[in-house]
């Protein structure tokens, strides 16, 4: 819990600590499509398939060449269906379904993006972000369902390049990997930790 | 906040799979038993079946017969005589006695199964076992579940020991839920379902 509160003090710490430089940098927004790996306990207790089904947005603020903040955004849906099996509700009561777990998570974090090499062409790139994770969870029996929506917590370390359409060019191709940590403690389950990978375009706005 | 995040899941949800459409009619169905487990089924060696099934509407009941009760009723017959339990006529004095039953849709969408339970006795007449003075109980906790679309549920009753306990017990209750269900075709699939989750039921 305190490295969460550390991640979380360290993302609005950066991007908020250098807001008296923030008319000279430069805004840029980032769309991604996202795919996502469930792990551990998201991937053995709810949904062990992967999700293709994702997007990330950035809003990003150049504080410098080096040093980027700002928001981010998303969506990501898995779904799984088990095969058919008996479930003991009590120590008489027996239900035979086939289960579906529906997941949709709606991540809003406070990023923070740190560009190793700001002036080779490729731009790699180190990145860490903290905030609200919304999680609308379905469970359904067989066709009957009850869905719960919750905010949690959710933090993610990631890596990757930015590839300029032009040597000049602020705007550019990005590619990416996080592993987001999203504990979810409810009815028994432990987290909604994930390795994600995404490409997209980053936008020079202005 | 929280709803602008909701609303904000919202305008994304058009991305997610549906998991209700991407069920088979098979696959959508579910089968709830529960049973007293103070009682070992095998002390009991005769049981006789109800001749109609209760369609219990809003909490009221009539009885009918059309070829999709004949198949229910006909498949509990096969899957109790495969349990062991010999069928014999209810004025034969059976060990067990069988209800079938169909709940459909009320007026509001919705009935509480546990409401079912409260007025049995309106369902199935005490006197059609042979016990008029005796009331029905239900000796375990069983669960209230919202039925919208209708289920079928088949109840086995202890007649055996209906004048020491003076009341008749319901022993066991299977529910069959979900689409494509009031079919004859399928009526031995899904009793079959019932009766394979229930190994303790046998003589």
């Amino acid at each position: 819990m305190k490295k969460i509160k550390k991640l979380v003090v360290l993302s609005v710490f950066i991007c908020f600590a250098f807001s008296a430089n923030a008319q000279q940098g430069s805004l840029k927004f980032g769309l991604n499509y996202n795919y996502s790996f469930p792990m551990s306990g998201f991937k053995k207790d709810l949904v062990s398939n992967n999700s293709p089904r994702g997007f990330i947005g950035e809003l990003m603020y150049s504080f410098n060449d080096k040093l980027a903040g700002g928001l981010l955004f998303g969506f990501q849906d898995y779904y799984q269906k088990y095969p058919r099996a008996i479930y003991h509700l009590t120590n008489t009561q027996d239900i035979s379904a086939v289960l579906s777990n529906s997941i949709q998570t709606t991540p809003v974090l406070l990023k923070a993006k740190y560009f190793l090499t700001p002036t080779s062409y490729i731009k790699p790139y180190v990145s860490l972000a903290a905030g609200a994770n919304l999680i609308d969870f379905k469970q359904y029996f067989g066709e009957f369902g009850n869905s719960t929506t919750s905010v949690g917590f959710r933090a993610q370390g990631g890596l990757g390049v930015l590839i300029p359409f032009k040597k000049t060019s602020a705007s550019g191709i990005n590619i990416g990997a996080s592993y987001d940590y999203a504990p979810y403690k409810k009815n028994g389950y432990k987290d909604l930790n994930s390795v994600n990978v995404q490409a997209g375009v980053v936008i020079e706005l202005r | 906040m929280l709803i602008g995040l909701a609303g904000f899941s919202t305008v994304f949800t058009s991305c997610t799979k549906d998991p209700v459409s991407n069920l088979s009619n098979d696959e959508s169905r579910i089968y709830i038993t529960d049973h007293d487990s103070t009682v070992n089924f095998s002390n009991y060696k005769t049981y006789s079946i109800s001749d109609s099934v209760a369609v219990i509407d809003n909490q009221n009941a009539t009885h009918e017969l059309t070829a999709s009760d004949q198949a229910y009723i006909d498949a509990v017959k096969k899957y109790m005589n495969m349990a062991g339990y010999q069928l014999v006529s209810k004025d034969a004095t059976p060990d067990l006695g069988v209800d079938v039953n169909h709940i459909v849709n009320t007026s509001t969408g919705v009935i509480s199964y546990g409401d079912y339970w409260n007025d049995y006795g309106g369902y199935w007449d005490p006197y059609y076992w042979g016990y008029p003075d005796y009331g029905y109980y239900i000796p375990y906790a069983y669960s209230v579940y919202q039925i919208k679309e209708g289920a079928i549920s088949v109840d086995i009753l202890d007649l055996k020991n209906a004048s020491k306990n003076d009341k008749i017990n319901v022993l066991w209750t299977g529910l069959i839920r979900g689409s494509g269900i009031f079919d004859a075709s399928v009526a031995d699939a899904q009793v079959k379902a019932l009766f394979d989750q229930s190994p303790y039921l046998k003589h």
